[in-house]
């Protein structure tokens, strides 16, 4: 067991300024939310320890400034993922409407060996606003979009209440440990890395 | 310029008077005291004024008569100042100022300057420097007498006009050749006053305890007046106790500063440079440095690329030491607050900073008063001023008036600018998406800017209100560039700063003009800084560079938001603004800031490489400094590199890299003025 090398896993939060990517980020690896976040500048990213199938992984998750102006800095930032996390404020329509630009972008700049496969998660963020009355994206179109986009797992969260949170992460780093190359899997035997696109989202609550 | 300094002396009043009056002059002076009972024998009192007052602060029930005395002893010169014992004084606080101020026996080896003020209204008053550039609160000789004053002063030790200022008197100033010569005639008394004695006359015992500090400091530095000056020029352990005397003074220059605030705008001198020659003669006291370097070397088995430019041998070549900040050179916040309680007499002093200034308020030496930022940053209570001189909002050669006037035209253009986007309707932003998306970006910035800093927390608070509406009106001033995230950042501070909606509006104007790059959509500006410094650090530590290049972090990415914000997150909010104005202050260079950047990644050099940081590690890292950076420590590394670096630092910096100056900052005002037009 101690001889097993941790594996790391790289996963990306994009989305819109301001709809919680620091937030959710926080909430999962500290349990905490603030009202206080600043903006994020360039990039930065938390680690939390992840056990699962009886394994121990390094989930590197990275937390992205929002603005598309910034979205050059992505080539950097993007190499190596192992899964994108797209964001959006079920408040903010523009932020759901942006959610393909995102997914195009990341594709282009990250250039995954796979892009058709590659994996993606969804979040509808901040479902606690205004007692969900502020809503303007509903679940059923968010769905639509992710079914259409070969079956993205959708996740409907609140960073604040830290409501679905976990689950969605869990689900996030399931995805990101399927998109391992074959070779980086040489420690367990038990991983089942054959998983293709029906597999990915079966085991998450979507 | 030597030889104005030494004839200089007949065409002043004061002293023409002095030369006719001779000895005789102490016959007429009003009230003259000489009671043996009160003074020592052999003291001689050659001087006495009565009601001579200081002004604490601006209240006139707070003044504080007294009579001011010369007095000799033998052949040395000393000076008194004792109140008048008020009866029915029953306010604590003006009792205790009464004996704060006392002064007793100051010996005149111990003055550097007298500086003689005769205002055409009001009462003439002289402020007295002592040679460690402390100065004492003005004196107002309400019964006149500033003339025989000097002209006794005159009678007793070497008094010579200063070159630079005709209202300024230069006490024992050998400073020059050719005045030790001539003062070599009268050099034996002075001699004799350092040697022979060296404590006060009034050999009170409870006034020596009470001043011991105070006159341990004399002695120290009394041996000899001329080897005193010598002194000060190396190091000398007795200089830092003078120092720490001259820190019991700052109460009383404490009181200088209120009191001269005003009258100091009615004339200019550098005769008060005593402070710059008091903090150059410092030297670099890096320890802190060095021990955090070495901490760092602790034993590890990674044998780590020695350093082309080691900062331990570096700091002791170059980087200054920094002084305080302008404006407040003699005395420390926490002093003021531990001695008044409350900040409310604490604002205020402009001593320093009117020196820089014309009687009309122009700065004479625009790149005298930027060095001195450079080497110690400003007041708060000054930025507004300054911060407008910097950033090139007001001209350095602009005049009070002129500001004034720039202010008001200002305002009404910005109101112009912000009433285009107060005045459209919803039915119109409906159909105005640009619009609406970044007013939507910038509301969301603002309420997470700043909001533990007092100025902008809690709810509803009218600053976040203000920060939204300068930046909107920015976007709209500036359409092409717009908002960008990261302009808040650097709004915030200034807004702090300025107080004012519109004069922050236009310094930020300036500011954008300089670091407009940074937002630009194709990041042009922000990929010349990171190719810069990039080039910078292959130029001052190629080791690194080669490190840097092995492991794939040449883009120096994990520089990003140093550089887009000018590290407003990687520092306290009072040190931002700090390393702010002397960045923007352009001294050494423009691009100080990658020079920063190079200290910074040098100072952890050993700790990147040992531990083999990849991108990922090495940008969480960076990242995680944010609030442990040593700020001080940090610019005098910067200042050395950039030294260092010279010509080819600047020629590794590609033209254009932000922050470009204008070609003729002269002109830049109007040129804003076109534009807005």
């Amino acid at each position: 067991m101690a001889s097993r090398r941790r594996m790391l896993l790289k996963v990306i939060i994009l989305g819109d300024s301001g709809v919680g990517k620091t937030s959710l980020m926080n909430q999962y690896v500290n349990r905490k939310f603030s009202n206080q976040y600043k903006a994020t500048i360039g990039a930065d990213f938390l680690t939390k320890e992840v056990q699962f199938e009886d394994r121990l992984f390094t989930l590197q998750i990275w937390d992205t400034a929002g603005q598309e102006r910034f979205q050059s800095l992505g080539v950097a930032f993007y190499r190596g993922a192992d899964c994108c996390v797209l964001v959006y404020d079920v408040n903010v329509m523009k932020s759901f409407d942006n959610l393909n630009n995102w997914r195009e972008e990341f594709l282009i700049q990250a250039s995954p060996s796979d892009p058709e496969n590659f994996p993606f998660v969804v979040l509808g963020n901040k479902i606690d606003v205004d007692g969900g009355n502020s809503r303007v994206v509903s679940e059923k179109k968010a769905k639509a979009w992710c079914a259409s986009k070969g079956n993205i797992p959708y996740f409907e969260t609140s960073a604040k209440e830290g409501f679905n949170v976990e689950a969605a992460f869990q689900c996030i780093a399931k995805n990101a440990l399927k998109n391992e190359p074959e070779e980086e899997v040489y420690l367990p035997d038990t991983i089942d890395v054959g998983g293709g696109q029906q597999q990915r989202s079966s085991g998450c609550e979507c | 310029m030597q030889e104005t300094e030494l004839h200089d002396l007949s065409d002043d009043a004061d002293y023409a008077a002095s030369q006719q009056q001779g000895s005789s002059s102490m016959m007429r002076t009003d009230s003259i005291k000489r009671s043996s009972s009160n003074e020592p024998d052999g003291a001689e009192i050659v001087y006495s004024k009565d009601n001579v007052a200081i002004h604490p602060t601006q209240f006139v029930s707070e003044r504080i008569s007294g009579r001011l005395k010369l007095i000799k002893q033998g052949s040395s010169l000393f000076m008194t100042w004792l109140p008048y014992k008020e009866q029915n004084s029953n306010a604590k606080q003006i009792e205790k100022d009464r004996n704060l101020y006392t002064i007793k026996a100051v010996p005149f080896t111990e003055v550097r300057s007298i500086r003689k003020h005769a205002p055409p209204l009001g009462w003439q008053y002289v402020i007295i420097v002592l040679s460690s550039g402390l100065a004492f609160p003005p004196f107002y000789f309400y019964n006149g007498g500033v003339r025989q004053f000097l002209a006794t002063i005159k009678q007793h030790v070497f008094l010579v006009r200063s070159a630079e200022d005709a209202s300024v008197f230069l006490v024992n100033d050998f400073e020059n050749p050719l005045q030790r010569t001539f003062s070599s005639l009268e050099l034996p008394r002075v001699v004799s006053v350092a040697s022979g004695q060296s404590t006060p006359i009034s050999v009170d015992e409870s006034l020596l305890k009470e001043n011991q500090e105070r006159i341990n400091g004399y002695e120290s530095s009394s041996i000899s007046q001329y080897n005193g000056r010598q002194r000060q020029k190396v190091h000398d352990p007795a200089r830092d106790i003078s120092i720490q005397v001259l820190e019991k003074f700052s109460l009383v220059t404490k009181f200088a500063r209120e009191t001269t605030s005003q009258l100091f705008r009615d004339g200019h001198s550098n005769g008060f440079g005593a402070f710059e020659k008091m903090f150059d003669s410092q030297p670099a006291q890096d320890d802190l440095h060095k021990a955090s370097n070495d901490a760092e070397r602790v034993t590890d088995e990674i044998a780590v690329a020695s350093d082309p430019l080691e900062f331990d041998k570096l700091s002791l070549v170059w980087g200054k030491p920094r002084q305080p900040p302008l404006g407040s050179e003699e005395i420390t916040y926490s002093d003021l607050l531990k001695r008044f309680g409350s900040a409310g007499k604490v604002n205020g002093n402009v001593i320093l900073w009117a020196t820089f200034l014309d009687n009309e308020g122009r700065v004479m030496d625009s790149e005298a008063l930027r060095k001195r930022i450079f080497y110690g940053g400003v007041e708060h209570e000054l930025r507004r001023e300054v911060w407008g001189l910097l950033l090139g909002y007001y001209a350095y050669d602009s005049t009070y008036a002129e500001r004034e006037y720039l202010r008001t035209i200002k305002k009404s253009e910005y109101e112009t600018i912000k009433h285009q986007w107060q005045s459209i309707s919803p039915e119109q932003a409906r159909r105005f998406t640009k619009f609406r998306e970044r007013k939507g970006l910038i509301d969301k910035d603002v309420v997470r800017t700043d909001r533990a800093f007092t100025f902008y927390d809690g709810d509803d608070n009218p600053n976040v209100n203000l920060l939204r509406d300068t930046l909107l009106t920015y976007s709209f001033y500036n359409f092409d560039l717009g908002y960008c995230q990261g302009m808040s950042d650097l709004m915030s501070p200034i807004l702090f700063v300025m107080e004012d909606e519109s004069e922050s509006f236009w310094c930020f104007v300036q500011l954008m003009e300089r670091l407009g790059p940074n937002f630009n959509r194709d990041q042009s500006g922000m990929h010349s800084q990171l190719f810069a410094l990039s080039k910078l650090v292959e130029l001052l530590d190629s080791p690194l560079h080669n490190y840097f290049k092995q492991n794939d972090c040449l883009n120096y990415f994990f520089c990003f938001r140093w550089l887009l914000i000018q590290f407003k997150r990687e520092f306290e909010y009072e040190e931002t603004m700090r390393l702010w104005e002397v960045l923007w202050t352009h001294y050494l260079s423009e691009h100080l800031h990658l020079y920063v950047c190079v200290a910074v990644l040098k100072r952890y050099r050993r700790k990147i490489m040992r531990e083999q940081m990849d991108f990922d590690t090495l940008l969480k890292f960076i990242n995680e400094l944010s609030g442990r950076i040593n700020l001080d420590a940090i610019l005098r590394d910067a200042e050395a590199l950039c030294i260092c670096a010279g010509e080819n630092g600047a020629a590794n910096i590609p033209p254009g890299t932000p922050p470009s100056l204008p070609i003729d900052s002269g002109l830049f005002y109007s040129q804003q003025e076109d534009e807005v037009l």
